[in-house]
């Protein structure tokens, strides 16, 4: 039987490999659905792993963060890097691109200096195999000293024989490594190892200690610094080596390891080549992108893609949508009709109002979220995605962001949440970070009643539209800003390089279209559900409690006349939302809220815009008394704001409810996208806080103005 | 080694009779003893032409030799001998071992430059060997030239593994770029990447590397970043970054 780190029996293998070389539909397909999606603490970056069973064996699969090498300098790489050294798993298999494979067997190298049972997996082989290229697998096997195995990951092709490898893998005796890296740096590198063996430095890894010392990686000197005296000692005779390693080749160490990296690569493809006929299979690819990325064609082209997904999500997603809405109103309207009369009234509200109402217009955008992620697979699969990047990036970048932005951005536009999902496909962290973060600025589809009611009730129909454009141009001016400000502050740091491959076209097959869309929806669901089952219980509770009860009213159910119920009805859930705590709110902060120019109404109605921007009109309705099923066309509704409050106020209003406090599903994905509450809090709060200072510069100045 | 016996310089031998000289050596040093035979036949000649030469080598004292007996080498003719072989011996390993000339080639060459190599030139040759044997980064030197690639293979490329070549191509500053100013449509070489920390490792990692020729295929229509090929591969890369990597235009 294998060995294995864990004394649960387990066997721990890591899968290690650059983006775009198939790593995950490999892991879709060796784990199929027994996996768990979660997120490193702390960073935007996914953690996944799975299980599977080989000949009794239960084999647990981490996909490690795609990283080109295992330096310190992205969190995706430090992760892959400290997966492999401190955690050290049992068997770790390569996954590399057949296609490419110079330069990912740079990987390979490097982890054969950390890392004893390997596997190495050559992806996507097919496509390699028809671009003329011919490995000779068993002296590659041969040469490395361990399994090497070809696999097509998106077709499932070559699973099993990788399963079976990583079982031989993990059953071998360790041997030798047989990297050569040249006499000179080899022996440099001896050095520094063998100077570690008087520090606490693992056994295993001292080899990749030494490499990256010499290196100078911060991660691995302030390790060693960490240690003492022996420490220092260390790091003086890296010191030593690195310069006679530096004088000798004119070049910094890690240039010169890189180097020798490529060097031993270049080497073992040499000898393992059988053929090559080189058959360019990128002339097709090429011919796209002459039109594509045309200077001329290439931005009307990226504009009509875009056009398209949104088509899909929200015209598309429109009719799932309203089925979706009206199985909830149904399933409310049985509850209400079934529910025994008089009888714990209190759990039906619950039920009715809170848990329907709030899961419910979640789940609501469930049809958007799978058609958009559908839509974001087949560009990603395809590899237009990098071309979009390419197309866009200079435009994002004045604002510290990236070409990735770009799409989350104008996913925005249509509901947040997808929107913050979308920058998955951005590597960066800090650049993920900051596009989350400003998100929300994009006027989202559920902010569309809003305007809808607001401004014809304050301007003229002639400022309609230039109202409403002016509205979003300030969503999107802001937001840029905001990225810019963010990446000078909080999320300062050395830019993030944009060098990225540009992978030739590929056809998305079905199979991980499909994967990745449910993967994506389903996460979704469990997560932000929960969550937001959670709040909206809670916004209920406040709009609920405590209860009202008329000092009229004797309390015994006299039967009222039908004519009047409706305004009776509409009467009582007045007073009831004045007499709850979010009206108490909505007092308490009226004073707070009075320099902006709004009163306690617009107060309350605002706390329950925070379940769904949306709730914003039918709160006013209630307030206004004017029943639940206000509608932005409402003229009474808008007639009534228009007498109470002044245009001045309803543009105030207008640049409140654009740039503050996100929706909860918002703040409840940030959380699950980011790994921490920090960047939801900064969110909240943030956006709050220049919500009110920027409505509170409208209203003063306009009233001093005379406006 | 002795090389610099004085003595020797005023024994002038031929072209052949120090092969003979050579030969005796080596079967007397392997078999402790030389016969007419095997000199005949380690020569490839007629034992009959080997006579007269034992003769003369003999009337210069520099050998024994009776008719039908074993011949040895005099003292004198010991330090001759050893000379010739350790000239050889040096050629043979300088074209073989270091050059890379295969053993067949090197053992001719060596052959015939041993007569006519000047002392002066020998010497040089050794003062070599002694500083590959004894500097720390000869070892080095010799396996980079045997592995370059440029040198070894008609590949117009190099692929790798040699910083130091680089530099004897280093064109003058004026003939250098940045890779940002290469037209879509030019090619260039890479001499080096400037810049530091992740920019710079994430460049050397997808493959950018001195030595490597690469077409600018395009600049996005908004003007930023610019998109290349090299070896197989396509890559985009901000005006910015393209900045840090120093080429020759071709």
């Amino acid at each position: 039987m294998s060995r294995t780190n864990s004394d649960t029996g387990v066997l721990q293998v890591a899968l290690a490999g650059s983006p775009n070389c198939g790593k995950t539909s490999l892991f879709n397909g060796l784990t199929g659905s027994r996996q768990h999606v979660g997120n490193y603490a702390g960073v935007t970056v996914e953690r996944r792993n799975g299980y599977y069973t080989f000949d009794g064996q239960k084999v647990e699969v981490r996909d490690l963060p795609g990283s080109y090498s295992l330096s310190s300098f992205s969190p995706e790489e430090m992760i892959a890097q400290r997966e492999l050294v401190d955690e050290r798993p049992d068997v770790v298999v390569v996954v590399v691109d057949s296609t490419s494979l110079k330069r990912s067997l740079v990987l390979l190298a490097q982890v054969m200096q950390n890392s004893k049972k390997i596997v190495l997996c050559l992806n996507m082989s097919d496509e390699a195999k028809k671009s003329g290229q011919k490995i000779d697998i068993p002296l590659l096997t041969k040469l490395l000293g361990f399994p090497v195995v070809e696999t097509v990951g998106h077709k499932n092709v070559g699973l099993d024989q990788l399963k079976e490898r990583i079982a031989e893998a993990a059953a071998a005796q360790p041997r030798k490594s047989r990297l050569m890296l040249g006499e000179r740096l080899e022996r440099a590198i001896d050095h520094v190892a063998d100077a570690l063996q008087s520090t606490e430095a693992p056994n295993d890894a001292r080899q990749w200690y030494a490499v990256k010392i010499l290196q100078n990686d911060p991660l691995f000197v302030n390790r060693i610094l960490e240690m003492g005296a022996a420490g220092k000692a260390v790091l003086d005779i890296a010191e030593k080596e690195r310069e006679q390693l530096e004088s000798f080749t004119g070049e910094d160490v890690s240039m010169y390891v890189t180097e020798r990296y490529y060097g031993f690569v270049d080497g073992l493809l040499r000898e393992v080549t059988i053929q090559v006929s080189h058959i360019d299979t990128r002339i097709l690819s090429d011919r796209i992108d002459a039109i594509v990325v045309h200077r001329i064609m290439g931005i009307p082209i990226f504009l009509a893609v875009m056009y398209g997904i949104f088509w899909l999500t929200f015209t598309a997603g429109a009719y799932p949508m309203d089925w979706i809405d009206q199985f909830f109103g149904f399933l409310a309207d049985t509850i209400v009709a079934y529910w025994p009369q008089n009888q714990a009234f209190e759990v039906q509200s619950l039920i009715v109002d809170g848990i329907i109402g709030g899961v419910g217009g979640v789940l609501v955008f469930l049809p958007n979220i799978v058609l958009l992620f559908l839509g974001l697979a087949i560009l990603q699969d395809s590899g237009y995605m990098s071309r979009a990047a390419f197309l866009t990036d200079k435009l994002m970048h004045k604002f510290g962001l990236h070409g990735r932005s770009f799409i989350p951005l104008v996913t925005g536009f249509g509901c947040t949440i997808p929107g913050i999902m979308a920058t998955r496909t951005m590597e960066n962290e800090r650049d993920r970070l900051a596009t989350m973060l400003v998100l929300p600025l994009m006027s989202c589809g559920a902010r569309l009643p809003i305007w809808m009611l607001l401004i014809p009730a304050f301007f003229v129909p002639a400022l309609h539209a230039p109202m409403l454009f002016a509205i979003y141009f300030i969503g999107i001016f802001l937001a840029f800003l905001l990225a810019l400000l963010l990446r000078n502050t909080v999320l300062k740091g050395e830019e993030a390089p944009f060098v990225m491959e540009l992978p030739p076209y590929r056809l998305p097959t079905l199979r991980s279209v499909v994967s990745r869309m449910m993967m994506s929806s389903w996460a979704y669901l469990k997560k932000a559900g929960t969550m937001i089952l959670g709040i909206s219980i809670v916004m209920w509770a406040l709009t609920t409690y405590p209860k009202y009860s008329d000092p009229a009213d004797t309390g015994d159910a006299v039967p009222v006349a039908a004519a009047d119920t409706a305004s009776a009805d509409k009467e009582a859930s007045f007073k009831q939302l004045e007499h709850s705590i979010a009206g108490r709110i909505g007092k308490f902060i009226e004073p707070v809220i009075a320099p902006l120019g709004f009163d306690w109404k617009i107060g309350v109605a605002t706390i329950g815009a925070f379940t769904a921007k949306e709730v914003f009109v039918s709160q006013l309705g209630v307030i206004y008394a004017l029943g639940e099923d206000t509608s932005e066309t409402d003229l009474t509704l808008r007639d009534e704001l228009a007498q109470d409050y002044s245009p001045l106020i309803g543009f105030s209003l207008m640049l409140f409810l654009l740039i503050a406090t996100p929706c909860m599903a918002t703040v409840a994905i940030t959380k699950k996208e980011s790994g921490s509450w920090k960047w939801p809090a900064l969110q909240f709060f943030g956006l709050t806080a220049i919500a009110y200072l920027l409505s509170l510069l409208v209203f003063q100045i306009g009233t001093l103005l005379g406006l | 080694m002795e090389l610099h016996d004085t003595t020797l310089k005023s024994i002038q031998l031929s072209e052949s009779l120090e092969d003979y000289m050579e030969t005796i050596f080596e079967l007397v040093r392997d078999n402790k003893l030389a016969r007419i035979k095997d000199i005949a036949k380690a020569r490839d000649v007629r034992s009959a032409s080997v006579i007269p030469a034992m003769r003369r080598l003999s009337e210069m004292g520099l050998i024994t030799y009776e008719k039908r007996e074993y011949i040895d080498l005099t003292p004198a003719g010991e330090r001759v001998a050893r000379r010739v072989y350790a000239r050889h011996r040096l050629l043979t390993r300088f074209f073989r071992d270091i050059l890379g000339i295969p053993n067949e080639f090197a053992q001719k060459d060596a052959c015939a430059l041993e007569h006519s190599l000047s002392d002066e030139g020998m010497d040089h040759i050794v003062r070599f060997f002694e500083f590959i044997q004894s500097c720390p980064e000869g070892g080095d030197v010799i396996a980079r030239l045997q592995t370059c690639s440029l040198v070894n293979s008609d590949k117009k490329q190099c692929t790798g593994g040699c910083a130091i070549r680089h530099k004897e191509h280093v064109p003058s500053p004026a003939q250098m770029k940045t890779l940002r100013q290469i037209k879509p449509g030019e090619s260039c070489n890479i001499i080096r990447i400037n810049g530091t920390g992740a920019i710079r490792q994430r460049i050397l990692d997808m493959g950018l590397m001195p030595g490597i020729n690469v077409y600018v295929e395009r600049v996005s229509p908004a003007g930023d970043p610019m998109w290349i090929k090299f070896q197989g591969s396509q890559l985009s890369l901000r005006l910015k970054e393209a900045e840090t990597v120093l080429v020759n235009p071709e």
